[in-house]
């Protein structure tokens, strides 16, 4: 079965290359390896394991917002529909890793402080 | 162990059949308050789901004897196998509901994991030192088309109910799961579809009557709190009426804008009352519900105004995401976990709750900030009042992703349990700075605290027949 080197890049600067295999999600793989990252419902409703595409094949994601969407969808396959995103989320590059597997390489941030970047305080 | 002169509900078989007795808890409300000791132990839901700590999510076996050495410490934590479970409320097996019923012991803790939809069975009998029992797969959840397990009662003949806040996608409806008394799954309690969002419930048997709140779909409320969802009308604000017996909803009552997500609601504890109440987080007000004349009707009849605040752009609402009866029926607590409030408004009149005392204490204007030097990092949160109405204790975390908008800092600081002492007399009360639990100094890091219970029942989950 392919695999595709991910790497997941830490906020303390911490990196980690694992092989994901395509019929394994990230969350998946990086379990398979005993590397601990958020999870919470494993279906696309929660969002905890929320990550960001920073990279795809060594060369950056575009330089910006507008076109994670589309890199997303070139990096990744989805198992089931990434209920927890909305639209902008997508946009922005967010991707939910319990049910993303990969189909290149690619360099992902991750870490529960990448969830709490799909909300702000609304009165803050 | 210690818990067995204490303990109503695990005492020995052969004690039942010496005196003649009885289920589990206590023959009426006023019975409870007179022969129940002091709580000595809580059992607490603690989690690190959403956390960088790579560690289970547990429930916390807290010292609450002020006689003890370990006295305001996690003397036991009972570890969830898996990790990603956001504990987050639970029940036990059998309740005062259940008084008649011989042989049945409240005994089991039913801890459902809010996000992982996977539901766990704690044998309690040995009070400080349960133990993990069964474990209900996410996978056995989903084939009833159900997820996001939230308030467990137990139903009058053993077995029990759980309100589930989705389908098995994490969208709507959500519904009722019913577990035998050899926790296996019996099967949905209710015609599927009677009702769209789903939360809270409480039930009067003696009335028929059963309450269910409403909060969101879980993918709406789990990734975090987002006025658009509000806006798009995503947020519950109806209150379902149903018979408790049919299982199926014969009122729904829109409490309107001001009525905006409905999260706990209790009935009083009396069997006969038809009275309750139902605390409105978003619009942070407070409903009473009453039957008149066959049909229910609901009032607001606490409000709390938002307050400006110099770091914050617009004015910060108040937010009461709990309530509490006291076992009496003659005092509602609440916590406005925003602005830092825990209160006790006087409800002999059902129709006219009054203002009886506050305590300002975290959150964003709290008056005090810290508790023996120790920093709170948000605001009260999950109430729990000791069953003669005397102690209240609260902790500070309402859900892991709505934490991390509103309190970033607990993440790293953890939950603390706090305590204030009341005067069921003179209708007041006072923080009681000799204690503190503190959950930022867990052996794996910070963990977060949410619901409380006692062994023996308590104010949130004891119903009477
Ligand atoms: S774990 Fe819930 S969306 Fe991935």
């Amino acid at each position: 079965m392919t695999s595709h080197d991910v790497t997941l890049e830490w906020p303390d600067g911490r990196t980690r290359t694992i092989a994901v295999r395509e019929d394994e999600t990230v969350l998946e793989g990086a379990e398979r390896v005993e590397i601990g990252l958020p999870f919470g419902c494993r279906t696309g409703a929660c969002g905890t394991c929320t990550g960001r595409l920073l990279a795809i094949d060594g060369t950056k994601r575009g330089d910006g917002v507008d076109t994670g969407g589309g890199d997303v969808e070139a990096a990744f396959a989805y198992r089931r529909p990434p209920r927890a995103l909305k639209d902008r989320h997508r946009d922005d590059g967010y991707v939910l890793l319990c049910i993303a597997s990969p189909r290149t390489d690619c360099r992902i941030a991750v870490g529960s402080s990448v969830h709490t970047e799909l909300v702000e305080n609304p009165w803050k | 162990m210690s818990g067995s002169d204490t303990q109503r509900g695990a005492e020995p078989e052969h004690d039942h059949e010496h005196h003649h007795h009885e289920g589990p808890g206590y023959a009426t409300p006023q019975a409870a308050i007179e022969e129940s000791e002091r709580e000595k132990l809580a059992y607490v839901m603690s989690l690190y789901v959403g956390t960088d700590v790579d560690a289970s999510d547990f429930v916390a076996v807290v010292d609450l004897d002020p006689d003890s050495d370990t006295y305001c410490e996690i003397v036991d934590r009972i570890e969830m196998p898996e990790r990603g479970d956001e504990l987050h409320h639970f029940g036990w097996n059998a309740c005062s509901s259940s008084c008649h019923m011989d042989g049945l012991e409240r005994r089991h803790l039913i801890v459902p994991g809010q996000r992982s939809s996977r539901i766990h069975v704690i044998d309690a009998k040995d009070r400080r030192n349960p133990e993990l029992e069964t474990v209900i797969e996410p996978e056995e959840v989903f084939e009833y088309d159900l997820s996001a397990p939230h308030t467990v009662h137990c139903i009058p003949d053993g077995e029990i109910l759980i309100s589930m806040l989705g389908d098995a996608d994490g969208e709507l409806p959500g519904g009722f799961l019913e577990l035998n008394d050899d926790f296996e799954i019996e099967g949905r309690w209710e015609p599927p579809g009677e009702i769209e969002m789903n939360y809270d419930y409480w039930y009067q048997p003696r009335q028929n009557v059963m309450v269910s709140s409403e909060w969101a779909a879980p993918k709406t409320y789990y990734p975090g709190f987002d006025l658009d969802d509000v806006e798009d009308g995503n947020y519950g604000q109806r209150l379902n009426f149903w018979d408790w017996e049919e299982g199926t909803v014969e009122q729904t009552i829109d409490l309107g804008e001001e009525g905006l997500i409905p999260l706990e609601v209790r009935f009083l504890h009396t069997p006969e009352s038809t009275h309750g109440f139902v605390g409105a987080a978003l619009s942070s007000n407070v409903f009473h519900f009453y039957e008149d004349d066959n049909e229910y009707r609901a009032e607001k009849v606490i409000d709390f105004e938002s307050r400006e605040h110099d770091d914050w752009d617009m004015p910060v609402p108040a937010l009461p995401t709990d309530i509490l009866i006291s076992m009496d029926d003659r005092y509602l607590f609440g916590s406005n976990w925003l602005h830092g409030d825990v209160w006790m408004y006087d409800i002999s009149d059902p129709s006219n709750p009054r203002r009886a005392d506050s305590l300002s204490v975290g959150g964003t204007f709290g008056e005090r900030q810290e508790v023996q030097g120790r920093e709170l990092a948000a605001g009260p949160q999950m109430l729990q009042l000791s069953l003669d109405g005397e102690r209240l204790y609260w902790t500070t975390s309402l859900f892991s992703s709505w934490d991390d908008q509103f309190y970033p800092e607990e993440a790293d600081r953890g939950s603390v349990m706090l305590k204030a002492d009341v005067d069921p007399r003179k209708g007041t009360m006072e923080l009681d700075e000799d204690f503190l639990v503190d959950w930022g100094e867990c052996p794996e890091g910070p963990a977060r605290a949410h619901e409380i219970r006692w062994p023996d029942g308590d104010c949130t989950s004891d119903v009477w027949q």
